[in-house]
């Protein structure tokens, strides 16, 4: 079946996004922008251009290039009286008091325009997949009447488009954060595009989303605030250079671009600065505009704009009959939604709830409009939605390490192993205690199984080849098998629960696990110190006995004295890292001579312990299957 | 009766596993169908990654040029200034500004023609109109901001004034 796509047909932008391989993508439309404005011009030579271009003659072309079609369609003409008055082009009354536009003697309802915008987003979405596009859900505001949506559904019919579904955009915005899956939620979404304001409240139960009041402000929007900065900067301009920047157009276009970047800039910084060097010029030679503009400063030039919303939020929770306490969730849309007065307002309005805003708010709409294309398409039927491992997943190594096996957010089904060894010489069993959690040490983690493998032939330490394998199929069961390469013994568990935590427990354990970060870096890095050590000590001994006495008498009672203290340490699980490192290093030394004095004396070919100095334990895994990992399990009895 | 009873059982126990065996194929043939989804769509979506990898390193360079265009506009503008007052200061800076234009010319990036030429909304973006006495209607009289182009690839357009 061919691809369902979605789109967020806006009055300012449009946005067209579809599912690929279970994730929602957003195109890139012809010109490399994923926004195209809804724009379309009519030239004098009958030329239909639409979007960026459409846009880049309007001031040519101004009675012949509609934009805000959005705000027409589906209206009847003794309607919209007070919006003809924004608009340069000329709208007239059609058959049953229809909105028409009037364009060089030629009328063209809003479906018409509408439909050309929605052409060209399908044409550029079959450029971008290599296939046709006709089947499309699109989104319109929850408070459009029947005749507005089948005025949009009409557009999309006079594209040459299958609509799917009419959907509500908060609905799609919903859907974009997964919510439903909700149980008896309500759902605040706060939507402040380019020039309009839209409040809803929504039910979400047993996957149906109800609208249950909406509010907003029809005129209110990101490029007011611009021209709050422009007007700012204007003004001091005037006020120190006495030229007003505003009566110039090509002063005014820089002035406009520039505050926009800035108030984009103030999203993130606290302080920007606007440079517009020779701006204009009089007798006086060039002049420069160069201000620093601070946060505190945007905010205040904006102040009662945000205010503007406080009183559709209030109207929405009234007409919901809910009050701040009663919303679950708090959705962001619309470009305007980045600025961070705007972000605390919402939070003051909402009892002081996070708001989801991860996916980004120009393009949530159109999102979920994909998400609900992919699911009628029948491409997410069965769920094949690919889940990810909410935490990470490993066990216990020596020294009560935890050895990530398999990283959070790894997308399930995976499947990981490694392979460790003993501790201890002649140890004949390991105890595999698998773990679930970001912490660095093992006691902090969650432990989701535990068990024996036994039958290891004895063998010095380290000789032992255990793979373990950890498996998490696309249900979330793990499954954990250990086995000895030697004997061929294997021994497994299969833990169901992994990836049922609730979501708050899951940001509790990563929370944790940042809050804690530095110090189990440190415990960790402790343990790796001794157990280097340790391992450090055991291959010097085992070098010593197997040259016997070609190691001079000196060399043997240095290394000894090294080897005893380093002993002590580890055994009194000693913190001292600085001391253990420079034992450690001074064994590698002596070991290192040894050697050397050994082999000078000629003859025999070696033992195997050639001196290499410890490996560090507690390798993090590279992902390929039979690396050896110097992280052995610690046996406990 | 008895024997009766049985064999509707068993026929009743056939028609079962044959339903059985008619859902568990359709649900095999959605699978298939799901698993095949999947294998196109990685499919595609490797060979777009394949082709926006190539277009990264163009488009990380396309990022850096915008802003340098900027700086180049700053030049543009101080020199308009200079040539009422030649002065050795602005010989150095036209100097820097050659610089700046040639490390650009390296990177492909040519200037868009405007003057003169026919308005384009592919590649000119309109400020104003005014009437002309010299140009036809719909003719760019003006050039207010330099429109730059890399191959195909349009950087910005050109800001431009149409005759009316």
């Amino acid at each position: 079946m061919a691809k369902a796509v979605g789109i967020d047909l806006g009055t300012t932008n449009s946005v067209v996004a579809v599912m690929e391989g279970g994730k929602p993508t957003v195109m890139i439309n012809s010109e490399g922008s994923r926004l195209t404005p809804s724009v379309v011009g009519f030239t004098k030579t009958g030329e239909r251009l639409v979007g960026q271009i459409a846009k880049r003659q309007a001031v040519l072309n101004p009675e012949n290039t509609i934009y805000s079609a959005k705000r027409f369609i589906g209206r009847r003409y003794s309607e919209v009286q007070s919006e003809i008055k924004n608009v340069p082009y000329k709208v007239v009354p059609g058959p049953n008091d229809a909105v028409r536009f009037s364009i060089m003697g030629k009328e063209y309802s809003s479906e018409e325009v509408s439909a050309l915008v929605l052409r060209k987003l399908a044409d550029d979405a079959a450029k971008y997949l290599g296939e046709k596009v006709t089947e499309t859900v699109i989104t319109v505001p929850a408070y459009f009447n029947d005749a507005q949506r089948q005025a949009t559904k009409d557009a999309g019919k006079i594209a040459g488009l299958n609509v799917l579904r009419i959907i509500n955009e908060p609905t799609a915005a919903a859907l974009a954060y997964g919510l439903e899956k909700k149980e008896n939620e309500k759902i605040l979404v706060f939507d402040l595009g380019g020039g309009t304001f839209d409040v809803s409240i929504l039910d979400v139960g047993d996957g149906v989303f109800e609208v249950r009041s909406t509010a907003g402000d029809t005129h209110l929007g990101g490029d007011d605030f611009d021209k709050r900065v422009v007007d700012w900067l204007a003004e001091e301009f005037q006020r120190d250079q006495g030229i007003d920047l505003r009566k110039d157009r090509q002063a005014l276009q820089r002035l406009t671009e520039a505050a926009e970047k800035a108030k984009i800039e103030l999203s993130t910084a606290l302080e920007t600065t606007i440079s517009l060097p020779f701006v204009t010029a009089d007798a006086s030679g060039p002049k420069h505009l160069e201000m620093k503009l601070t946060r505190a400063k945007f905010d205040q030039l904006t102040a009662d704009l945000v205010e503007r919303c406080i009183g559709p939020v209030k109207q929405a929770l009234a007409d919901a009959k809910v009050t701040e306490k009663d919303i679950d969730e708090v959705i962001l849309v619309g470009g305007s939604t980045r600025t961070p007065a705007v972000q605390t307002l919402v939070r003051r309005l909402t009892g002081g709830k996070e708001p989801n805003q991860s996916v980004n708010p120009d393009e949530v709409v159109a999102v979920g409009a994909a998400i609900q294309a992919g699911v009628l398409a029948g491409e997410i039927k069965g769920v094949v939605l690919l889940d990810v491992t909410p935490l990470s997943l490993g066990l216990e190594t020596l020294g009560g390490v935890m050895t990530k096996l398999i990283d959070r957010n790894t997308t399930i089904p995976a499947r990981k192993s490694e392979t460790f060894s003993t501790a201890a010489d002649n140890q004949t069993a390991v105890d595999i205690h698998v773990l679930q959690g970001e912490r660095e040490l093992a006691r902090d983690n969650r432990t989701l199984g535990n068990f024996r493998l036994e039958g290891i032939s004895p063998a010095p330490r380290g000789i032992p080849q255990v793979e373990v394998s950890f498996d998490i199929d696309a249900n979330g069961i793990l499954t954990v098998t250990a086995k000895d390469k030697d004997t061929g013994k294997e021994q497994k568990v299969t833990i169901t629960g992994s990836t049922q935590l609730s979501k708050d427990e899951i940001d509790r354990m990563v929370a944790e696990a940042q809050r804690n970060s530095e110090g189990d870096k440190r415990r960790r890095e402790e343990v790796e110190v001794r157990n280097t050590a340790d391992s450090t000590a055991y291959q010097v001994e085992t070098q010593i006995r197997d040259l016997g006495d070609r190691v001079p008498s000196n060399e043997k009672a240095r290394a000894e004295q090294s080897i005893n203290s380093i002993r002590q340490l580890v055994k009194d699980n000693s913190s001292d890292v600085a001391k253990l490192r420079q034992l450690t290093s001074d064994l590698q030394q002596i070991a290192h001579a040894i050697s050397s004095v050994a082999y000078n004396q000629a003859t025999a070919s070696g033992g195997r312990a050639a001196g290499t100095g410890a490996s560090s334990p507690g390798g993090t895994g590279s992902g390929t299957t039979d690396d050896v990992v110097d992280a052995e399990f610690k046996e406990t009895k | 009766m008895r024997a009766a009873s049985a064999k509707r059982t068993t026929a009743g126990m056939k028609t079962a596993q044959d339903d059985e065996i008619k859902q568990l194929k359709e649900q095999v043939r959605q699978e298939h169908g799901l698993y095949l989804r999947a294998l196109a769509d990685f499919d595609n979506y490797r060979r777009r990654i394949e082709r926006e990898q190539a277009n990264a390193a163009s488009s990380g360079k396309r990022e850096i040029i915008l802003a340098l265009l900027e700086v180049l506009d700053g030049f543009e503008l101080a020199l308009q200034h200079a040539e009422d007052a030649p002065s050795s200061l602005s010989e150095g800076i036209k100097a820097v500004y050659r610089r700046l234009l040639t490390l650009l010319q390296q990177q492909k990036v040519e200037p868009i023609r405007s003057l003169g030429e026919a308005f384009d909304p592919r590649i000119h973006e309109a400020i104003d109109s005014s009437p002309s006495d010299r140009y036809q209607p719909g003719t760019v009289i003006e050039e207010i901001q330099r429109g730059y182009r890399r191959g195909d690839d349009l950087l910005r357009p050109a800001r431009v004034r149409v005759a009316a």
